[in-house]
């Protein structure tokens, strides 16, 4: 509208800032998007709780856009698997066997298994357990998957 | 069902684990590993352990004391013992349900027969029962005669009872007095593969290295180890035959095991000829390096074997091809000159990949640094991880670490006997020689760890041996005492056999510290599986030196 006036000099002026800011917009939504590509990585990372330190730095849109893909994941492994679902975010690499052996990096207490009895979790124990149920805690990093 | 494997902190015990894991993960038995380093570890470990585990294997810990007793558990909990302490208690031998011991058959154990040293509380209670009965009779003058006569009968039993009891300690006492090493648990435990059919190269390594320790160790005679490479270089013949054959030859990366009738020289392919020489317990002690005298001597040794000084002091891998050709015949040669008659030793060695070969006693000293490491990395359970980790072919940094915490380790003994020898600290106390390293000597924290200590203290008791001239020491065993701790004010001590050319490694200093500790009312504790090594509290040394000189007197 500027331009309309007569001042026909400043129309680069203009068209540079708007320029800038479309650029910034970009930028911001670029970064935007990045964060959400992260957040949707967490899930499958850390399972459907995420730990404190990380949802501190979420804002509460980001929350909200987690729990609805958390849900509708949740809704389509329930589709794929038959009966129970299938849960998708164990086994991303192809196990290679039934059991692993895994080292405990720090003390974690209790740890209960599938056919009801506990096993006892210190520093530098060294257990063979069913791979599905260690997942949870390698990722966590309280156990340490042995290659030998 | 699952298995909690509590496993000693030896290079043996570690050899004979890493076999069971494998077997184990073959099988998908799903275990936990503790490694205990002493007695109350053992028992917390399993107190932790009891309500979840019905199954444990304890390795090179438990044969030698009453299982039951110390641990008390249920009925329905089974005990694996794979241990190479001798003698196996009594109880633990007799004992049908509970407890398994994995030996071999042909090891000789002199165990007692059942009828000696146990008898039924039932017949006790049926004599009383008898002697009750008969004296309900019915006329008084037979009353009185069967009176008289159960008296005698009761008297006679009793008498009965004093002498078999008698005779019970004896048997006993001579059972358990000495200590000694049967077969290694890693062995044990490949015998075990093998009769299974799972046995692997790797596998059968790891038994050589803990069949390697126990000779590092001197834990067992020179027969049983020739007899026992005998058995393995029949394993090892069996499982790499291949590349003998040039058209099937494997690839250079796989493992592949040789028999060696190698140098007796402590890691002399990582380190230089020379270094090695001055730090081999064997040489330095015939040599007397600590002497002016004998490093003239050491020097003669290399002129007449021709090998120039600056060859020898170079690296090992690049002393010059043509003096390493025939370097073993060269030494033994020369060696047979200056009373060293026993410089080669059958053993094997490893190779995998152009770089990597390894004899079995450079990892026994690694293995053994990098368990015994001083510096504190975390709890005391984090040099056992590395210790074990070392031992897989994937963890070569680790092995390597540990080779140069070996040397550090193998210099620091030779200095410290060298200085004690010069400065008179091993002195004669009558049945035994004694030495005691103050607080300020170097390197003295390495020595606060039992496995280092008795290196050391073999070491030392060889360069007496040879340096004394007094014909009666040569024959005398040695206790050792070093500062464990000391903020706590604690020293930990020693005590091993003496060494002859025949020796037979019985140990009976186990008994003797616990004897001269219970009469003196000195604060130790008995605390580590080989009963010949204790802590105890620096005041009570003086009066515990001297109830252990006059017990054995």
């Amino acid at each position: 509208s500027e331009a309309k006036s007569g001042r026909t000099d400043l129309i680069f002026l203009i068209r540079f800032r708007h320029c800038c800011l479309l650029r910034n917009q970009r930028c911001l939504l670029a970064y935007l998007y990045d964060r959400l590509l992260r957040i949707r990585a967490l899930r499958w990372e850390y399972g459907s709780v995420l730990p404190n330190a990380i949802q501190f730095h979420m804002s509460a849109e980001e929350v909200e856009w987690f729990n609805q893909y958390k849900k509708s994941l949740a809704t389509y492994m329930r589709s794929v698997g038959g009966e129970e679902g299938l849960d998708l975010t164990q086994d991303i690499k192809p196990p290679k066997s039934l059991y692993i052996e895994v080292r405990c990096l720090k003390d974690y207490g209790e740890f209960e298994i599938d056919d009801g009895t506990t096993i006892l979790l210190k520093k530098n124990s060294q257990h063979f357990l069913p791979r599905w149920k260690c997942e949870q805690l390698i990722r966590q990093g309280v156990l340490e998957h042995i290659l030998s | 069902q699952r298995v909690l494997l509590l496993v000693a902190s030896d290079v043996d015990a570690l050899c004979a684990c890493k076999i069971i894991q494998a077997l184990f993960q073959c099988d998908h038995v799903q275990y936990t590993l503790v490694p205990v380093s002493g007695w109350q570890e053992l028992e917390t470990a399993f107190l932790e352990h009891k309500d979840q585990f019905k199954y444990f294997v304890l390795i090179n810990c438990g044969a030698n004391v009453d299982l039951l007793e110390i641990l008390q558990p249920e009925e329905d909990t089974c005990f694996f013992v794979c241990d190479s302490h001798r003698p196996i208690n009594v109880v633990n031998v007799y004992n049908d349900t509970q407890i398994k011991l994995l030996v071999k058959p042909d090891d000789d154990f002199d165990v007692p027969a059942y009828d000696d040293i146990f008898r039924d509380e039932e017949d006790e209670e049926d004599e009383e029962e008898d002697s009750e009965n008969e004296s309900r009779g019915s006329e008084p003058s037979e009353k009185r005669r069967r009176f008289e006569e159960d008296v005698i009968e009761r008297t006679m039993r009793r008498r009965q009872r004093r002498e078999w009891e008698a005779r019970r300690r004896e048997i006993l006492f001579d059972y358990e007095q000495y200590e000694y090493h049967g077969t290694s648990s890693a062995m044990v435990m490949f015998d075990l593969a093998w009769i299974m059919s799972k046995d692997l190269n790797d596998m059968l390594w790891w038994a050589i290295v803990g069949l390697t320790d126990q000779w590092v160790q001197d834990k067992i005679t020179h027969m049983k180890y020739v007899t026992d490479i005998g058995v393995l270089q029949r394993h090892v013949s069996r499982h790499n035959h291949r590349n003998e054959d040039e058209e099937n030859s494997l690839s250079i990366d796989c493992v592949r095991i040789a028999f060696e009738y190698d140098l007796r020289l402590a890691l002399y392919q990582h380190w230089s000829l020379y270094e090695s020489l001055c730090n081999t317990s064997y040489t330095s002690a015939t040599l007397k390096l600590w002497s002016v005298q004998g490093q003239k001597r050491l020097q003669e040794f290399l002129a007449d074997m021709g090998l120039p000084l600056k060859q020898v002091k170079q690296k090992f891998n690049s002393m010059d091809m043509s003096l390493k050709e025939n370097l073993r015949e060269m030494i033994e040669e020369s060696a047979n000159k200056f009373g060293m008659k026993d410089l080669r030793i059958q053993t094997f060695s490893i190779h995998f990949g152009f770089k990597n070969k390894f004899s079995a006693s450079d990892i026994v000293y690694a293995t053994v640094s990098l368990m015994e490491n001083i510096e504190k990395e975390g709890p005391e359970t984090t040099n056992f991880i590395k210790a074990l980790d070392s031992l897989s072919r994937g963890n070569l940094d680790k092995l390597h670490q540990g080779l140069d915490l070996a040397k550090k380790q193998l210099r620091a003994i030779q200095q410290t006997v060298a200085s004690c020898i010069c400065t008179n600290l091993v002195i004669s106390q009558g049945p035994f020689l004694y030495c005691a390293l103050m607080e300020g000597t170097p390197d003295v924290k390495l020595f606060s760890k039992p496995v280092s200590l008795c290196l050391l203290s073999k070491y030392l008791l060889k360069s007496f041996v040879c340096s004394t001239k007094n014909k009666r020491c040569k024959l005398l065993p040695l206790v050792m005492a070093a500062p464990m701790d000391v903020e706590q004010g604690t020293v930990i001590m020693v005590g091993i056999p003496p060494e002859t050319e025949s020796s037979d490694k019985k140990n009976f200093f186990g008994r003797a510290f616990e004897k001269a500790a219970d009469s003196t009312n000195s604060r130790t504790l008995h605390n580590h599986f080989d009963m010949s090594i204790i802590e105890l509290k620096t005041e009570d040394r003086s009066k515990f030196l001297d109830a252990l000189i006059s017990l054995l007197s």
